[in-house]
C-alpha cells in the first residue's frame, strides 16, 4: 500500500517536473499545446494522494528540486548522507513513509 | 554555456547528410535508428515513443527550416545532439508550415548531474537564431564542415 503511495508520488514529481521544464522550453520559442492535459493528469493524480502527505510534499518541493528521492546503498541520493541502517530495514517494508534524518525529503529505496 | 560548448554533444557518427525521409515520422525512425545502430540504445521504441508525445504537445519545428526534436528519456545516459540534414526538405509541420532541412535531435537522460539539457537547448536555439549560421549549416556536407560551423559562431 505504501508502495503504491510512494510510486505516485513519484510519478507527481515527474509530472511536476516535465510541467516545469515544458514552461522552460516554451520560453526558448517552442509551441507547447498539450500542457492542460499534463496539469488534467496532475489534477488525477493529486486527488488520489492522502492531504497530508501531498502538503509534506508541496513543502518540501518549495525548499528543493526534488522531494522524493531515492535511497541507493544507504545513501539518501537528495543530501548524500548515510541513512541508518535500521531506517533502511523499516524502509523497504510495506508499513509507512520514511523521511531523510539529514533533508528531511520523502525517501524510497530502489529495490 | 559557450556556442562552442555545444560541440561536445555532437558525435560524428549521429550525423547525417542527406537525410531520405519525406516526412516528420520517418525523419523521427531515421534518426532514432542511427542511435540504435551505434548501440546508443537498446531499442528505438521507448525513444521514439517520447518523441512521438512530444511532438503531441507542440511541433519542435521551429520554423525557418529548422526542427528540434527534444526530450528526456531513460534509454540514454549523457545528453546528446543527432544532427540531420534534409536536401530535399520534409514537411515536419512547423510553427511557419515551411519545409524542414535541419534537424537536431536532443535527447537527454531524466536526470543529469550538471544539468546541461535546458542550457544545450537554449544555445541552440540561440545560434541557430542566426541567419548567416543557418545558411553555412545548410551547405555544410561532412561532420567536421558542422563542427568548424558551430565552431565559428
Amino acid at each position: 500500500m505504501v508502495k503504491k503511495v510512494l510510486e505516485q508520488l513519484v510519478a507527481l514529481q515527474d509530472l511536476d517536473m516535465m510541467i516545469s521544464e515544458l514552461e522552460e522550453v516554451e520560453k526558448l520559442g517552442f509551441e507547447i499545446n498539450g500542457r492542460q492535459n499534463l496539469e488534467e493528469a496532475r489534477t488525477e493524480l493529486v486527488n488520489k494522494i492522502s492531504r497530508p502527505l501531498l502538503y509534506s510534499y508541496e513543502k518540501l518541493k518549495k525548499r528543493y528540486k526534488r522531494a522524493i528521492v531515492p535511497v541507493q546503498n544507504n545513501v539518501c541520493l537528495g543530501c548524500f548522507q548515510r541513512v541508518p541502517t535500521s531506517l533502511s530495514v523499516r524502509g523497504r517494508d510495506d508499513t509507512a513513509v520514511y523521511t531523510c534524518e539529514g533533508c528531511g525529503r520523502i525517501l524510497y529505496w530502489l529495490e | 554555456m559557450e556556442a562552442k560548448d555545444l560541440l561536445n554533444y555532437f558525435n560524428e557518427k549521429l550525423f547525417i547528410s542527406d537525410l531520405k525521409a519525406t516526412t516528420k515520422e520517418e525523419a523521427l525512425i531515421e534518426i532514432v535508428t542511427e542511435f540504435e545502430k551505434l548501440h546508443l540504445i537498446k531499442t528505438k521504441d521507448i525513444l521514439l515513443e517520447m518523441l512521438r508525445q512530444r511532438e503531441a504537445l507542440g511541433t519542435t519545428g521551429i520554423g525557418k527550416g529548422i526542427a528540434i526534436p527534444h526530450g528526456r528519456t531513460t534509454v540514454v545516459k549523457d545528453v546528446m545532439i543527432a544532427f540531420a540534414k534534409s536536401n530535399a526538405g520534409l514537411d515536419y509541420s512547423s510553427m511557419d508550415d515551411q519545409p524542414v532541412h535541419l534537424i537536431f535531435m536532443v535527447i537527454a537522460p531524466p536526470v543529469e548531474e550538471s544539468n546541461k539539457y535546458l542550457p544545450v537547448l537554449g544555445k541552440l536555439v540561440e545560434v541557430l537564431n542566426n541567419h548567416s549560421t543557418r545558411e553555412k549549416i545548410m551547405a555544410v556536407k561532412t561532420y567536421d564542415e558542422l563542427i568548424k560551423c558551430m565552431s565559428e559562431v
